[in-house]
């Protein structure tokens, strides 16, 4: 039998992991528990729950508006993992730099990050987006229409990320792609970005940005590039989007092509 | 270049009378010269040859031509040999002609010479140098020709001289105000003259004794480069400790560098204890079984030998060389008159007044080192020129370093930005009161957990232990290690609040973790008074209870026969005290094996198991295991520090009753040695915020000299205060333990040294030399204090200084400056004087022109 004594002695480790770790468990309560709970209170998705307050609250046909009100519901409300107003910075600043003209986001989700790409394209760019989840993709068209894009701008394609890349060439016509944007499966991010090698639509000074390449993470991912001298690459430093203390980081690849 | 330096000091021609050359006559000289040249001495025969062929042509070609005349040069001096030689293959008159132009020519060459030094001195233009070079690479040509045997004295002695010069140069190069590449050049020029020309300074044997000597110096010097690396091999673990601190820092390092001072450390109290202690009592002393001292008594028998037991330390472990108990109190043991008491009293003194010094000696040699460093006042430079730590030699730790540099600089950017709005101050000094206040709450629970257990235990061992359980049994023990090991955790997570540099705040981390580990040894060594207390009242009865035991045993023989000889008891039978010095040694024994396996185990659980769980998890986990949630663990030096010192603190409290002490922490410092070195580069990565910590080692000392200082405290005072138990160790039947003292003086010194002794330790001689000696340290220190002032006055004059000769560079350069523009502008002016003539000149003619052709026009018309 452990004395209680020695049970009170485990004490300051119980203080130490709850102290250390209180981001995690914010992160966890907030993303997991309330998820499940508004999910069967409302019997709605937590997509549509956040696109039902967009409606409600945003300036339709105003873009940043619709950021806000999406990053207002991400930090107060619910957790979605949304590419955030910081890192979203960095995103607008890479857009600004290089003004792409045809742009690939693998996974829409619910359209925050396709609006945010969107609206710093410069005029007769092209956004492809694919999201493979049906409803997930629903509102995100939807989102995208709010905001005031058309299809000539946001081409939203639903399917899997690894059924679309072999046919971006076949299917859209396309040349080349001046900039990818990586958010959807973190496993998905290494065989595609093979992908998008093997189909030759990259080329040099193509920029790949990934998110959430530290948590929860892509080692694989980053173990491939370091290791692949294809790419010029730097690791942006941040917090995961709506938390304060969860280190992240978005990983910034130009494609440099075989020497 | 040789021929060059020796024409510089024989011959003081006027100068400007000899530059005037005459074509003719060399030319003239020089067709004699090559008849002649097909006689010249054997040696010489080939490069002759050669000399010719080449002179045949190009002093035709032209007779101004360097090498050719460098060739002149040497036949000037061969002649002058000849003719020294006496040959008689010349007219005398052709010969003086020859050297009168020989002569010319060499005065031309050390004129030609003088310009060029010029030009290295003044450093004008490039052009210089590039004929220079062409000289040398000539000069490297004939060099074969220059053989030191046909050397006058005199000019060997120039040559010397020559030597010397480049010599003075190459020393005196780097604080040359030439651009790097023309220094190279003279660098490299000047090496080869020397090595070129210093071996032909000794002729013949004198030669190759230089050549000897030489080849000797290399050779030595080689050996010292060798010897030096076997040194550094010789040092104990210096490679693995090198290779850590590229891994992960010197803040790391640091600690392992302490971990093997102080095993050198623990190797000297070891030799000692072994040495003078227990190896002549194991030798010498009466053998096991012979006294009731030396035996197991008859009802522990049974279970001596087993494992629990001798885990314990009891049974026979408890009665060997290892305990206190086990010594006799014989004066003298073995034929050597060793005195066993004496030495062990002095052995255990010594230990200590060992460790005093050599704590305060390594502090003041690295107060020494550490130097005056104000790191105030040139921030940004001290950070731009000195935060890389260039014994990385990890990618990355490099990477870490590099970032922490950049973020240092934010950060000290930042600083400077709220030096001069400071409204966050008080949220700053708040949050670090706050922290503080946690801390002290900590110590304060973990205080009073301390104490509750020991309450317990003391219930529990009056209970008698063998009613409770293995873990009411330890609790004590087991309760301080996990205190020991999470409370510092908590620490390190409070101290996050207060945003300290990571300097600052491992020494914060130190302090907190140092009054904690405190708290917890003062308590154990409380409860330890108690047991004392209680051994001894136990003692008391059983005093007693002897002396009663031994009256009816002799009561008993008395009656039965009084002839008969005493009864001869078995020593198991013996009733014995409880004997406290040996409980005292016994359970700081246990103390270091609970802490050594904790930690020993906390490292395989907290360090290796989670390497290898998250390096081998993250193949099929969710989100990334490596760089995210459990990661990997840091090195944490804080707390390894801390538990090095206070092991040490234990060692030197337990050692005086427990000679095995040292032996045994000699062992687990061994063993942590590879261990943690293993645990350290396999399972640990680096820190993130990598800082150096150089400035930390003295701190380390200090804690070490505080931890001797409190340590030392309880022993001295039991050994003072307390009578040693009546039957066991080797002050048993003294009043007090030092009296051993009072004995050798009276028995082995002569009366008249005692009587000195007595005299000395008056109080009336003692308090003066206190007093004296206090004095003494008061004086050092008022000087010490104004030698630091006057350093830092120093310092402000240098820096006055330097900023004084800065400015008077700065106006100098201004002026020049000025005076340039100056010239310039009256260049430009006197230009534009001419010019402007020009252009009245021009337009003049224009008009003239433009006149003659408006005439023509005119006239057309």
């Amino acid at each position: 039998m452990v004395s209680p004594a020695i049970a009170l002695a485990f004490l300051p480790l119980l203080l130490t992991l709850i102290i250390r770790y209180r981001y995690f468990f914010v992160l966890f309560y907030r993303a997991v528990l309330i998820r499940i709970w508004k999910d069967c209170v409302t019997g709605l998705s937590r997509e549509e729950r956040a696109f039902q307050y967009v409606l409600t609250h945003a300036t339709p046909g105003d873009p940043d508006s619709i950021l806000d009100t999406f990053d207002v519901w991400c930090s107060k409300v619910e957790f979605i993992s949304n590419i955030g107003p910081k890192k979203g910075k960095i995103l607008d600043r890479l857009l600004m730099e290089h003004s792409p003209l045809t742009v690939l986001e693998l996974g829409a989700h619910c359209g925050y990050s396709t609006v945010r790409i969107a609206r710093s394209l410069p005029l007769g760019a092209r956004l492809y987006s694919i999201e493979m989840d049906q409803r997930n993709a629903a509102i995100a068209e939807k989102v995208i229409r709010l905001a005031g894009f058309d299809d000539d701008t946001v081409e939203l394609i639903v399917n899997p990320s690894d059924e679309v890349i072999p046919q971006l060439r076949s299917d859209y016509n396309l040349e080349r792609l001046d900039f990818v944007f990586m958010d959807h499966w973190k496993k998905c991010y290494l065989p595609d970005l093979q992908m998008l090698e093997g189909s030759g639509l990259l080329g040099k000074g193509s920029i790949i940005l990934a998110d959430n390449v530290l948590f929860p993470g892509a080692p694989k991912f980053l173990r491939y590039i370091r290791k692949s001298g294809l790419y010029e690459w730097k690791i942006h430093r941040a917090m995961l989007e709506y938390s304060k203390g969860i280190r992240d980081g978005m990983a910034e690849l130009v494609y440099q092509g075989i020497k | 270049m040789v021929e060059k330096f020796f024409q510089d000091h024989e011959r003081k021609m006027p100068r400007d009378s000899l530059i005037t050359s005459e074509n003719d006559k060399r030319s003239k000289r020089k067709r004699a010269k090559s008849k002649q040249e097909t006689s010249r001495r054997e040696n010489n025969e080939e490069e002759e040859a050669q000399l010719t062929g080449g002179k045949g042509t190009k002093a035709r070609k032209d007779i101004r031509n360097e090498k050719t005349r460098r060739m002149e040069k040497e036949e000037v001096r061969e002649v002058d040999e000849n003719i020294d030689e006496g040959k008689k293959k010349q007219g005398s008159t052709k010969k003086g002609e020859k050297k009168e132009d020989g002569g010319k020519q060499l005065v031309k060459e050390k004129a030609r010479d003088i310009k060029k030094k010029k030009h290295k001195k003044a450093e004008t233009s490039s052009e210089p140098e590039t004929s220079e070079e062409d000289d040398d690479e000539e000069e490297d040509n004939d060099k074969d020709v220059v053989r030191p045997e046909c050397l006058s004295p005199e000019e060997l002695e120039k040559l010397k001289e020559a030597v010397d010069e480049r010599k003075k140069l190459i020393q005196s190069l780097r604080g040359k105000p030439w651009p790097m590449k023309k220094k190279l050049v003279t660098l490299r020029e000047s090496q080869e003259f020397v090595e070129k020309y210093e071996g032909a300074l000794g002729k013949g044997k004198g030669r190759k004794l230089y050549a000897y000597k030489v080849l000797m110096t290399k050779k030595w010097m080689k050996f010292q480069r060798d010897f030096e690396n076997f040194k550094t091999a010789c040092i104990p673990w210096e490679m693995k400790i090198k290779e850590i601190e590229s891994h992960f820092g010197s803040s790391v390092a640091s600690y392992f560098i302490f971990l093997r001072w102080m095993y050198g450390i623990n190797m000297i109290l070891f030799g000692l204890t072994f040495g003078l202690v227990m190896v002549p009592e194991a030798l010498m002393g009466r053998p096991y079984g012979s006294m009731p001292r030396k035996t197991v008594p008859r009802a522990e028998e049974a279970s001596a030998m087993d494992f629990a037991v001798l885990w314990d330390f009891g049974g026979y472990a408890q009665y060997s060389v290892l305990f206190y108990g086990y010594y006799n109190n014989q004066r003298t043991v073995g034929w050597l008159k060793f005195r066993m008491p004496l030495s062990y009293f002095l052995v255990g003194v010594g230990t200590v007044a060992y460790s005093y010094m050599v704590v305060i000696r390594t502090m003041a040699r690295n107060a020494n080192e550490s130097g005056v460093g104000d790191d105030n006042s040139f921030n940004f430079s001290w950070k731009m020129f000195t935060s890389w730590d260039y014994l990385i030699g990890n990618a990355e730790t490099a990477d870490n370093k590099f970032a922490s540099i950049t973020t240092s600089f934010k950060e000290a950017i930042l600083e400077e930005q709220e030096n001069h709005k400071d409204d966050n101050i008080h949220l700053t000094r708040f949050l670090r009161v706050l922290a503080n206040f946690l801390v002290l709450c900590c110590l304060a629970g973990s205080g009073y957990l301390i104490y509750f257990v020991v309450r317990r235990s003391q219930k529990f061992a009056l209970d008698g232990l063998e009613n409770h359980t293995w873990w009411e049994r330890n609790e004590v023990n087991m309760v301080m290690s996990l205190l020991g090991m999470f409370c510092p955790m908590l620490f390190d997570v409070i101290s996050t609040l207060e945003n300290y540099h990571p300097r600052v705040a491992l020494q914060w981390q130190l302090g907190r973790i140092f009054a904690l580990f405190l708290g917890n040894l003062y308590t154990f060594i409380i409860a330890l008074m108690d047991e004392i207390n209680l051994k001894r009242k136990e003692e008391k009865v059983v005093k007693f209870n002897i002396t009663m035991w031994e009256a009816s045993l002799y009561n008993g023989t008395v009656l039965e026969n009084s002839t008969a000889p005493p009864v001869t008891i078995h020593p198991a039978d013996v009733p014995r005290g409880p004997c406290w010095e040996t409980m005292v040694g016994q359970e700081f024994v246990r103390l270091i094996i609970s802490d050594t396996m904790t930690t020993y185990i906390t490292l395989l659980i907290g360090d290796f198991l989670r390497a290898v769980l998250v390096r081998f998890l993250n193949y099929c986990w969710c989100w990334d295991l490596e760089a995210g949630f459990p990661s990997y663990s840091e090195f944490d030096v804080s707390g390894n520090v801390l538990g090095l010192i206070f092991n040490q603190g234990m060692i030197w409290m337990g050692s005086f009753y427990a000679p095995c002490l040292p032996a045994l922490n000699v062992i687990r410092l061994h063993v942590s040695m590879y261990l943690q070195c293993w645990a350290v580069m396999c399972c640990n990565v680096p820190q993130e915020r990598v800082f150096k910590a150089s400035g930390s080692n003295n701190f380390y000392m200090a804690m070490l000299l505080v931890i001797l200082f409190l340590s030392t405290l309880p022993a001295i005072y039991t050994i003072v205060s307390i009578p040693p138990s009546f039957d066991c160790g080797p002050f048993s039947g003294k009043n007090r333990m030092f009296d051993v003292i009072h004995e050798t003086l009276e028995s082995d010194f002569p009366p008249w040294f005692s009587k000195v002794f007595s005299y000395a330790s008056n109080p009336g001689l003692v308090l003066p030399f206190i007093l004296l000696m206090v004095l003494a340290i008061y004086y050092l220190q008022s000087t010490s204090k104004s030698y630091r002032e006057a350093n830092v006055e120093l310092k402000k004059k240098l820096q006055m200084q330097n900023e004084e000769n800065k400015r008077k560079n700065k106006r100098a350069a201004l002026k020049a400056q000025m005076d340039l523009e100056e010239a310039r502008k009256t260049a430009q002016e006197q230009q534009r004087n001419n010019n402007a003539s020009v252009q009245d000149q021009e337009v003049y003619c224009v008009s003239e022109l433009s006149d003659s052709w408006m005439k023509m026009r005119l006239s057309r018309k």
